[in-house]
């Protein structure tokens, strides 16, 4: 499985990632998606009714209650990283708006169509 | 100012021993009945706050779910939204529940169930405005279903 992210998801990750009460997110993604089939990761809530092109929001759970934003492109096994925040603490906030959703929905798509993109790999030692 | 010799203050101290021994004998505290009934009240909550919670989480994935579904008509739609309704109002019946028992938790009793109940109830009101958002909020909103039509071409 290929896993890009968008900018938007890498800035919001880097600002996460500062704060010590998120240090819990670095971990919780690469659990979640790193060294995984495809089909264990379709799963939270489907926001856009397409069957092979899902755009998910999923809830990890844990102290920081992390909302993430991803598009799934089936066949190619593509995963891309929209955007993350926390449920909790001082960056935290309830959820996103459906402008917000509908906005980083079309932002995706752009970026794979210009591959204005970051791809993600674990470092040798499964840290990164 | 006052100075008392060293068999005065002895003496004092003794009196006040005496007075705090008898007083504290005639005081009522908690018998052992009142402790274990307490206790088991306690333990009653606990338990019905766990089963709320389990059934709350179930209800989560069960909405959650929902958004996969491919065959959605017209019949569906009105199902859903007033699935909506339904479990709005079953949010507002948990949140005064918590209201209730989200005493305990200031005064540090039962911490851990009673923020599992909470995350549960939290979610639950992020899983209606989803499913809601899903269904009915996201196609309103001008090129979402554009965005569809083209990623689909990919």
């Amino acid at each position: 499985m290929n896993i890009f992210c968008l900018k938007r998801f890498k800035d919001a990750f880097d600002k996460l990632s500062k704060k010590n009460s998120y240090k819990e997110l670095e971990k919780q993604l690469i659990d979640y998606f790193f060294n995984k089939e495809i089909s264990l990761i379709l799963n939270g809530t489907r926001l856009n009714n397409s069957v092979n092109k899902p755009f998910i929001k999923k809830r990890l759970e844990g102290s920081g209650g992390f909302r993430i934003y991803f598009l799934a492109l089936i066949k190619n096994e593509n995963i891309y990283l929209m955007f993350v925040h926390s449920k909790t603490g001082s960056e935290g906030s309830d959820n996103i708006t459906p402008e917000s959703k509908a906005l980083i929905y079309k932002e995706v798509l752009e970026c794979i169509k210009s591959n204005n993109l970051y791809k993600l790999n674990l470092s040798k030692d499964g840290s990164k | 100012m006052e100075c008392l010799t060293t068999k005065e203050t002895i003496g004092k101290t003794i009196e006040i021993v005496k007075e705090t021994s008898y007083a504290e004998k005639k005081s009522h505290i908690p018998e052992r009945d009142d402790i274990d009934k307490f206790l088991d009240t306690l333990l009653i909550i606990q338990k019905k706050t766990n089963e709320s919670s389990e059934k709350v989480e179930y209800i989560n994935d069960c909405l959650e779910k929902l958004t996969w579904l491919n065959e959605v008509d017209e019949d569906s739609l009105k199902e859903i939204n007033s699935l909506v309704g339904s479990a709005k109002y079953l949010h507002s019946i948990l949140a005064r529940q918590y209201i209730l028992i989200g005493n305990l938790r200031k005064k540090g009793l039962s911490k851990e169930v009673i923020k599992r109940f909470k995350d549960s109830i939290d979610n639950l009101k992020e899983s209606i405005f989803d499913l809601d958002s899903v269904f009915f909020g996201l196609p309103q909103i001008p090129g979402f279903l554009e965005t569809t039509k083209e990623l689909s071409l990919i």
